[in-house]
């Protein structure tokens, strides 16, 4: 009886190990690593990728994973490093991402930073005299145009703000053929906003818009009254600020205080955020700004709140990376990779292929296409604040 | 320039003057620390940023706050976190190691700029400011109400800390420890009470000119904390370490010679020739505006 006792319960444990062991099998967990500004000014941008991309992920897991080249089912994770917006740090983490297992990154939040570590990727696949690293970067944030073509390791899902803005000044041109002067108002010290502006003059200039002149302050700026001043002299119809929320508040306010009345706003991508509101809601009303996103499909309404759960907010840079985690997805399962210890270079060396062939995604406002630049073309709108909110305005597409 | 020029040159300089003295009050709390402590304070703009969060944070319970009640609640603030930043920064800190404290005094400000970041997420927050919309116009020259007002409570404070310092039991006790620590000591005075009453004293005029530098523009931002701190030091080199009328008068002129050179030359230039005024200081006169000229061979 003693015997037979022994017996079943060295049967039963060896059940349980292998029904536990079977159980262990069938759920792995791919790890994604994300990375960007969490501490800093810009922190806001950090944490809002991270929350969207846990938030794409819990998505997907719920659907019930991704399907691994093994035929083994995986949960993802996401884990978010903080860069600093800094290029040395922006390095530092990518080499430490690229020494794990890890076999695609997603980020960074800064264009300085993406840059710099672009740069330090294999410039051409393939290139045996490059010892550059060999893992897939995929950014979310980063806006400075072009930043891809550094290197074929490189991929962004970043709106095109040539585009956009090429579409919004021929179609002031359209809708308001009466307006003929510009004056431009631009963040001196900060990559995107300088470089937005660069595209922002240029195309109002090939609309047939006469610029005015330029106002141009730092992004850590308080007194703007000089530059406002010129501005009034100037009595543009149209002014066009490329600045982020705080100093893009203090112009509107000084504009209001000056007397400065255009008649029509226009604003940079990134501030067509809730900050802008909370800061100068009456001063921003009607200023019109171009976005990749906005919660007016079914899909990106639920995104904003799956986002909103994990501590974050939808705005147009981190849909970009919940969109990034469905393309991962994809692109894990059509590449089958395996996401094994064994297998990492063999992986990125998949990833970066299949994420160099997509043709075109799909994105929360509609299909985004792909170039051979590995840039993306993206789907957008203009809104415009209206009543303390932001409203769509116009829709380029339709 | 013809006189349109001429008129907005004045403009920008009575605009810089009026904010100037924002960067007046840091410049008194830079100076008075050292004069105290013979001690640089790098953390004291981002502490003064921090009062005028923590002013919002108090006041979180209560809607729409007036404006004056915010600004008290940041000196309260100020007085609070500069007790603490004496504790953490310097009390414990070997007397015997000036750049220690100077250290602990950097590590300070960037704790501080991070705590304010991670709480906020390091998005700008609406800051109340009083008088916003108006505007005082005389003929071609326009006056900001908030500015005016800024400018009136900088001197406000200003008069009210002379008087302090040159008034009271405590300002004598202040001044007797900076000039002879040791004797002060032997005369019954407690130094660490007044290094403590320094550092409140200092960070509720901070706690203000955070608050101030808020309502200028409306909004508080953690990228106010390294701009204002380079102003501090600036106004506190250029007025003289440790002279009080110089602070007030260098931060007047450097808020105002800001906005000229913003005026003439443009922001990319700007900050070039305020350096360069810095520079000048350092190298003619040394021991600031109120200095006598120093003897050379």
């Amino acid at each position: 009886m003693r015997i037979l006792s022994v017996a079943a319960a060295a049967l039963l444990a060896g059940l349980m190990t292998s029904v536990s062991g079977g159980a262990l099998a069938q759920e792995r967990t791919v790890k994604i690593t994300g990375f960007g500004a969490k501490s800093g000014v810009v922190r806001v941008f950090g944490v809002n990728s991270e929350a969207a991309m846990k938030a794409a992920a819990e998505e997907i897991n719920k659907a019930g994973g991704v399907t691994l080249g093994d035929g083994t089912k995986a949960k993802l994770a996401v884990e978010f490093l903080d860069d600093r917006c800094n290029a040395e740090e922006g390095i530092s983490v990518i080499r430490r991402i690229a020494s794990s297992d890890a076999f695609v990154a997603v980020g960074p939040t800064c264009s300085n930073v993406a840059e710099s570590l672009f740069g330090i990727l294999q410039k051409k696949v393939g290139d045996a005299s490059d010892s550059g690293l060999q893992i897939p970067v995929f950014a979310d944030v980063a806006a400075k145009g072009g930043l891809a073509a550094i290197s074929e390791w490189a991929f962004r899902n970043v709106p095109s703000e040539l585009e956009m803005y090429k579409s919004l000044f021929a179609w002031l041109k359209r809708e308001h053929p009466n307006l003929k002067t510009i004056y431009g108002g631009v963040e001196k010290d900060f990559a995107h906003s300088n470089a937005t502006y660069g595209v922002m003059k240029k195309q109002a200039e090939e609309n047939g818009f006469q610029v005015l002149g330029t106002g141009e302050w730092l992004l850590n700026d308080t007194n703007f009254s000089t530059q406002v001043r010129e501005m009034r002299r100037a009595n543009p119809e149209i002014v066009a600020i490329s600045a982020h929320p705080f100093t893009t508040c203090g112009v509107l306010r000084e504009m209001d205080r000056q007397g400065v009345k255009p008649k029509l706003l226009i604003g940079l991508t990134s501030s067509s955020s809730i900050e802008t509101l909370q800061g100068c809601a009456k001063q921003a009303e009607g200023i019109i700004i171009p976005t990749s996103f906005a919660p007016v499909t079914p899909e990106a309404k639920a995104a904003a709140e799956n986002v909103s759960k994990q501590g974050g907010s939808m705005d147009l840079h981190s849909a970009a990376a919940y969109e990034i985690m469905f393309i991962l997805k994809e692109v894990i399962e059509s590449q089958k990779i395996m996401a094994k210890p064994d297998t990492v270079q063999a992986d990125r060396n998949k990833m970066r292929q299949g994420l160099a062939a997509l043709k075109e995604t799909k994105g929360l406002l509609g299909t985004v296409g792909r170039t051979k630049d590995r840039e993306a073309i993206k789907p957008y709108l203009y809104v415009h604040a209206k009543d303390g909110s932001w409203q769509v305005l116009h829709k380029p597409s339709s | 320039m013809d006189l349109l020029d001429l008129i907005d040159a004045v403009q920008s300089v009575a605009d810089g003057l009026l904010f100037g003295s924002t960067y007046a009050l840091l410049g008194i709390g830079f100076t008075l620390i050292f004069g105290v402590m013979h001690k640089i304070n790098l953390s004291y703009a981002a502490a003064s940023i921090g009062a005028a969060y923590g002013s919002l944070l108090l006041l979180s319970g209560f809607s729409a706050a007036p404006a004056i009640i915010v600004f008290m609640a940041a000196a309260l603030c100020g007085g609070v976190i500069g007790a603490l930043v004496y504790f953490i920064g310097f009390k414990f800190i070997p007397v015997a190691n000036p750049l220690a404290t100077l250290m602990s005094t950097v590590g300070l400000l960037l704790l501080i700029d991070e705590i304010i970041v991670h709480t906020t997420e390091g998005v700008p927050l609406a800051y109340p400011a009083l008088y916003s919309d108006v505007v005082v116009r005389l003929g071609q020259f326009m006056l900001r109400g908030d500015l005016m007002f800024v400018f009136v409570l900088g001197c406000a404070c200003m008069v009210l800390f002379l008087l302090l310092l040159y008034r009271t039991r405590l300002g004598i006790a202040t001044r007797a420890v900076s000039q002879q620590p040791i004797a002060s000591q032997l005369c019954g005075i407690s130094i660490l009470k007044v290094n403590v009453l320094t550092f409140v004293v200092t960070g509720m005029l901070g706690g203000i000119a955070g608050a101030m530098s808020g309502a200028a523009i409306g909004m508080l931002s953690p990228l106010l904390a390294q701009p204002l701190t380079v102003k501090g030091l600036i106004v506190t080199v250029i007025g003289g370490l440790g002279s009080i009328p110089g602070a007030i008068i260098a931060g007047l002129i450097v808020g105002g010679l800001e906005s000229l050179f913003q005026f003439l030359r443009g922001v990319t230039e700007r900050d070039l020739y305020i350096m360069m005024l810095l520079f000048a200081f350092l190298v003619f006169r040394p021991g600031g505006i109120f200095a006598r000229a120093p003897g050379r061979d």
